[in-house]
């Protein structure tokens, strides 16, 4: 029998990511995690004295807590070698003209100013561990939209801060939540008040250039009720050979009625461990839409959460992710049901190759009060050669009879058939095999904001050979 | 320590990773799934039911290459149960697994099937008695052109727990497994089930099936699914699907328009929906399946 052939996907476009700047930092801590550095850390930041404490407790909690026991390796992880905090020189502005030529550069060349200009509202950019540019149209403040960075926030808004910060993720969650807690830096803040509709997105951009450091930043968007918002998350980093290590930090409150769209493109480069935490908490008739695209990484754990707080909370999950070699990306969904009427819609792609190793886990959680709670879950795995893994894990846990609760999962190649099809109408067959590869990533797709769409078409250039078996 | 209603607060699991951890080390485990995950799931490890040590009694079957065997294991009492089978080239296994141990009894089993080049699984399995049913069937596709087929129903009513772990490793060549997997909840009965599908490294050209569909028919109930694909090999073809829910309104609107009430009406859809594991018992053993019959119906009569 003649061997069958495979499809080559090519390797993500990396180039304009892996420009690396000189290291201007004008401060950094020691490497490795010691209450001093905690100390050191917030002094810098001049934290109020509950958040000091509020740091050490967390280093508590992370001394006490054991890796993960499931889900990739962590063992490369040596936190002794990472720099948490890395102070760029440079102080948060709100015109790019003023930001340092070099880091200023950096996001010129990421189109973030541009995205600016043509389709946002807000743009925040963060560089090392501080944020160095934060900007907002006039119209939404006057509204009272608040964005900024959380160190201003925590100045500014201190009793909103505290009555959220890390309430829906608390450290004790686990060992990278707890991490974060007590080092945590930069970040944005959004609050939008009561019937407020920004109907232009607003994106904050990450970007870490220093070797062997850690990013990790805190997000906290609250949308009050009836308002609604799209946010836009970005990150990026150029490659090193040395581990850096991202373990930020989401948290959104979506209120009676509220709706939230919270999209990301995560780029970083192939030796970032991404260990991520994010969470909604959705209120009655409050709608929570995720849209999830991983690309980087050399290891993901990226599950972000939706709790169904109110009654008639949705949430829609929409999410790619595409591991190739020496890339262990370990992503999902999880969503917890627990007010009655809660709807849930999962929807995620996977993709590997040369070697690469993806991973889907979800967990559906219906909680006994939950009565009538739907959730529909679909995802597709694309393997693209026999070196490569590809698994899913989900979960369902339901308590009571009142749910409807469907799942269901695909592993496969590209079709042969399917590519007879396309070329006995006259399509050639690479093109017919990059067709396919587009419609399997299709629906997410669609679901990115069009400059991200675009990037990420490109990010998955795709290049064939050989023939069908 | 299940994760309760009370424990999700703000969605965060009240119950640590230690206690959990803790609770691994003073219980027995029965069984593991074959790649972990959350452990606030309660999903990675099945205990031994309380009451029984893992002291099996072990029963070997072999079939000949070519040949065809028919077994069936009607367990009705208290204890630990361990089969160990070996389908070779070109042979057929047809096994039947009945269990109506009384309400009061744990009991727990392990089936091994090892199937060569060419060898096919006929399993039907019926989990309808004991306390606490800790069950496990693992296949062992080797053998090119291998086939398994797994059909299993289970029932679980007052406050009976079913715990079963399937685990299918598909790693010849054109294997083909399918896994269909029926069950009703009633009563404070707790379920879980985790089946996995796992096509290894060199198992081009295979498919497998998974799916589980589960109705649910009382408040009290617990249901853990956890369907599992892990896949070393593109050249395979693998789905998996389950369906957690209610019984389906326009099926009872439907049966209660002909004159049936809601009691009669629900007994005929969880028939119906039992049906295809409960016809692939052998003609032979009718006596077996007029008793399996009485005993499901009267075990849903008896929770109207």
């Amino acid at each position: 029998m003649a061997e069958k052939k495979k499809t080559y996907v090519e390797d993500i476009e990396r180039t304009l990511y892996d420009i690396k700047n000189e290291d201007h930092s004008i401060y950094k801590t020691k490497s490795g995690l010691t209450e001093d550095i905690i100390r050191d850390i917030s002094a810098r930041k001049h934290d109020p004295k509950w958040m000091l404490d509020f740091r050490l407790k967390s280093l508590e909690i992370y001394n006490s807590l054991e890796l993960p026991t499931w889900g990739p390796d962590l063992s490369e992880l040596n936190m002794d070698d990472i720099v948490t905090y890395v102070q760029p020189d440079a102080k948060m502005v709100g015109n790019w003209n003023e930001v340092p030529e070099d880091i200023k550069d950096t996001f010129d060349r990421l189109g973030i100013p541009e995205a600016e200009k043509k389709s946002l509202a807000g743009v925040g950019a963060q560089y090392d561990s501080e944020v160095v540019y934060h900007s907002m149209q006039d119209e939404l403040v006057q509204q009272g939209v608040v964005y900024t960075d959380m160190e201003s926030a925590l100045t500014q808004y201190e009793d909103i801060v505290k009555e959220y910060f890390m309430t829906l993720v608390p450290p004790k969650d686990h060992k990278f939540a707890a991490l974060h807690g007590a080092v945590w830096s930069g970040g944005s803040f959004v609050y939008v008040p009561e019937g407020v509709h920004v109907d232009v997105p607003l994106q904050s951009y990450f970007r870490l250039n220093a070797a062997g450091a850690g990013q990790f930043e805190h997000t906290l968007i609250i949308v009050e009720p009836g308002a609604s918002l799209h946010f836009i998350e970005g990150c990026s980093a150029p490659k090193y050979n040395v581990t850096n290590l991202h373990a930020g930090c989401v948290e959104l409150f979506v209120k009676e009625g509220a709706r939230l769209r919270y999209s990301t493109i995560e780029n970083w480069s192939r030796n970032m461990m991404n260990l991520n935490t994010k969470r909604a908490l959705v209120e009655k008739d409050g709608i929570i839409e995720w849209v999830s695209g991983s690309f980087g990484s050399h290891v993901s754990m990226l599950y972000p959460c939706s709790v169904l707080h109110g009654e008639n909370a949705r949430c829609e999950f929409t999410g790619v992710t595409f591991a190739s070699k020496g890339q262990n990306l370990d992503t999902g969904a999880s969503v917890i049901h627990a007010a009655p009427h809660t709807s849930a819609n999962i929807n995620t792609r996977t993709i590997s190759k040369a070697g690469g190793r993806a991973t889907y886990r979800s967990a559906v959680k219906v909680t006994k009060n939950a009565d009538h709670a739907r959730c529909s879950v679909n995802c597709e795995s694309l393997m693209l050669d026999d070196l490569s893994r590809s698994d899913t894990l989900p979960t369902m846990d339901i308590e009571g009879d009142e749910a409807d609760i469907g799942h269901e999962a695909k592993i496969g190649r590209i079709s042969d058939e399917a590519v007879f099809y396309l070329t006995s109408r006259g399509i050639d067959e690479e093109e017919a095999r990059a067709m396919i590869v587009r419609g399997f990533v299709e629906p997410i797709a669609k679901e990115l904001p069009l400059e991200y769409a675009v990037e990420m078409n490109n990010l998955v250039n795709i290049e064939l050979e050989g023939t069908m078996g | 320590m299940a994760l309760q209603e009370k424990d999700v607060n703000n969605g965060t699991p009240a119950v640590t990773a230690a206690a959990l951890a803790a609770e691994e080390q003073q219980r027995a485990v029965f069984s593991r799934i074959p790649s972990r995950t959350w452990r606030w799931l309660g999903a990675n490890t099945a205990y031994m039911p309380e009451g029984l040590t893992d002291e099996p009694v072990t029963q070997t079957i072999t079939v000949e290459p070519g040949q065809r065997d028919a077994v069936v294991l009607s367990e009705r009492e208290s204890g630990a149960y361990t089969v160990q089978a070996d389908v070779q080239e070109g042979a057929v296994l047809d096994l039947v697994k009945v269990q109506l141990v009384p309400d009061d009894a744990p009991y727990t089993s392990r089936i091994f099937v090892h199937l060569g080049r060419g060898a096919k699984l006929n399993y039907t399995a019926i989990e309808a008695g004991a306390v606490h049913t800790a069950s496990k069937l693992e296949v062992d596709m080797e053998g090119d052109d291998s086939q398994s087929d797994i059909w299993s129903l289970y029932f679980g009513d007052g406050e009976s727990k079913i715990d079963l772990n399937y685990i299918i490793r598909q790693r010849g060549q054109r294997t083909d497994a399918n896994m269909q997997v029926r069950g009703a909840l009633l009563g404070h009965s707790e379920k879980t089930f985790r089946g996995t599908l796992d096509f290894q490294r060199g198992s081009a050209g295979s498919v497998g099936r998974e799916n589980e569909e589960v109705v649910l028919l009382s408040s009290g109930v617990r249901n853990r699914s956890v369907p599992i694909m892990l896949s070393h090999e593109d050249d395979v073809d693998g789905h998996h699907a389950v369906s957690i829910g209610k019984m389906d309104e326009n099926k009872l609107y439907y049966l209660m328009s002909r004159g049936l009430d809601l009691a009669a009406a629900q007994r005929l859809v969880v028939e119906a929906s039992f049906q295809p594991v409960l016809d692939r018992l052998p003609a032979s053993e009718s006596a077996l399946r007029e008793e399996i019959d009485a005993y499901l119906l009267g075990r849903l009569s008896e929770n109207e």
